[in-house]
């Protein structure tokens, strides 16, 4: 190994270097991810040949110069993110990348989740998937249709309670996942306390915490930076195939349901996804059935989270009484004192 | 020497190994060991971190290590290197 070859870390604040990321990632046909907090480059003299970034528990952005390619830079790029990782307390991390790179990161230690259209991986270096897919198999119900909803309910709206009721009403068992990440206005503990208050009269549900690998940072990062119109399709995809592959077979979901989105691009964009990738005969595990369920209305407009977040910006607290049920109503209520 | 903190050692690099210690609920040393030569050297490789460890006195250990082809003393140094590092206590030097 040259001996001219150094390796330095720094932080997404440091615009100056990020920037000369972008550059490089560019060059070799990959996107900068604006979740990145913690970047690794390697550079002989002045020229940058590696790179490597850390987003939470998840190590993406990783590159090495097609000119360098062979030379193990790689596994030293991987090397760098694992220890800015563990100093920092996080030891089981997932790995976003191409599928070419399979075999090298098998070799740093981690294992495939999934593979979406032959452009991205995902991949994990705990064992977790394995023991999340062991817990949902003690979980699971008989029945002819074994439905499931995975939301987020940020809050808890009457338009939710509808969607659950009438998925409840037309499955067998209905398993509902709540999405777990942190990172709405409303905090997870809350969420599906509201959930569960608002669906208590329902004896079909099992109410699931999300996990890593339901709509998480992880497998559809893009999710939770929707606010800022960065919507990137194959995450969508990705956390699709993940739920139809490696979670749903488990627990032998037939169905999905969900809510029509008249408002929200992204979310609209995923429900078409999910037609396409869930319901797909020719498929690595049995297709699953994509139920649209209209959306109810209060005074002409259909009854969402956003707009319970709108309303309650506005201060029209009249108005938001009647789209969400007593139980939300009351810890908004709450909350705002 | 007591486990308190978690530490790592190593790289990923070939002729080296990665290694990874974390403290463990029970009074034992928990081994995962992943290697490129597993089939010829795991067995030899697991003796020999355990071995290792309990010359050191350590138990109630997670050990993670990924073996990238690396030679006895090597996987003993950066073994070592991670247990001093998860240890508050000081080492003796004499016994190493």
């Amino acid at each position: 190994m040259n001996s001219s070859i150094s390796v330095s870390e720094f932080g997404s604040d440091n615009k100056r270097r990020v920037a000369k990321v972008k550059e490089f990632l560019d060059k070799n046909g990959l996107d900068m991810s604006s979740d990145v907090e913690v970047f690794v480059t390697i550079k002989d003299e002045d020229e940058m040949i590696a790179c490597g970034g850390l987003a939470g528990k998840v190590l993406k952005c990783i590159a090495v110069d097609s000119s360098r390619r062979g030379q193990g830079l790689i596994l030293k790029v991987v090397t760098h993110l694992l220890n800015a990782a563990f100093t920092r307390g996080t030891k089981e991390l997932f790995l976003f990348s191409t599928p070419k790179n399979i075999k090298f990161f098998e070799d740093c230690g981690f294992r495939l989740i999934e593979e979406c259209d032959g452009e991205v991986i995902l991949m994990e270096n705990s064992k977790n998937l394995a023991k999340y897919q062991a817990e949902l198999s003690s979980l699971k119900k008989d029945g002819d249709v074994i439905g499931s909803i995975v939301m987020n309910a940020n809050p808890f709206t009457l338009g939710h309670s509808y969607l659950i009721e009438e998925a409840s009403k037309r499955s067998d068992w209905l398993h509902l996942f709540v999405v777990k990440e942190d990172a709405s206005e409303f905090k997870f503990a809350d969420r599906i306390r509201l959930i569960r208050e608002g669906i208590k009269h329902l004896k079909n549900v099992t109410v699931h915490e999300g996990s890593d690998y339901i709509i998480s940072k992880a497998t559809f990062p893009t999710y939770f930076i929707k606010d800022k119109g960065q919507v990137n399709e194959i995450h969508a995809k990705l956390d699709l195939n993940v739920f139809r592959n490696q979670l749903a077979p488990y627990l032998g979901i037939t169905h999905r349901f969900v809510g029509t989105e008249p408002y929200c691009k992204v979310t609209n964009n995923y429900n078409q996804n999910m037609k396409k990738i869930l319901a797909d005969p020719n498929g690595k595990s049995a297709p699953i059935e994509v139920v649209e369920i209209e959306r109810i209305e209060f005074a002409d407009q259909a009854i969402s989270a956003s707009r319970v977040r709108k309303l309650l910006n506005e201060k029209n607290y009249d108005e938001l009484k009647n789209i969400v049920p007593p139980t939300t109503f009351e810890f908004l209520m709450k909350e705002i004192i | 020497m007591k486990i308190i903190n978690s530490a790592h050692a190593g790289t990923l690099e070939s002729s080296d190994i990665y290694i990874q210690i974390n403290p463990f609920k029970e009074d034992k040393i928990e081994l995962e060991l992943e290697s490129s030569v597993e089939e010829l050297y795991g067995d030899a490789i697991k003796e020999l971190i355990i071995k290792t460890l309990e010359d050191m006195n350590v138990s109630f250990v997670h050990v993670k290590a990924q073996d990238k082809g690396a030679m006895d003393l090597v996987i003993k140094a950066r073994l070592q290197a991670a247990v001093l590092r998860a240890c508050e206590s000081d080492p003796v030097w004499e016994e190493l």
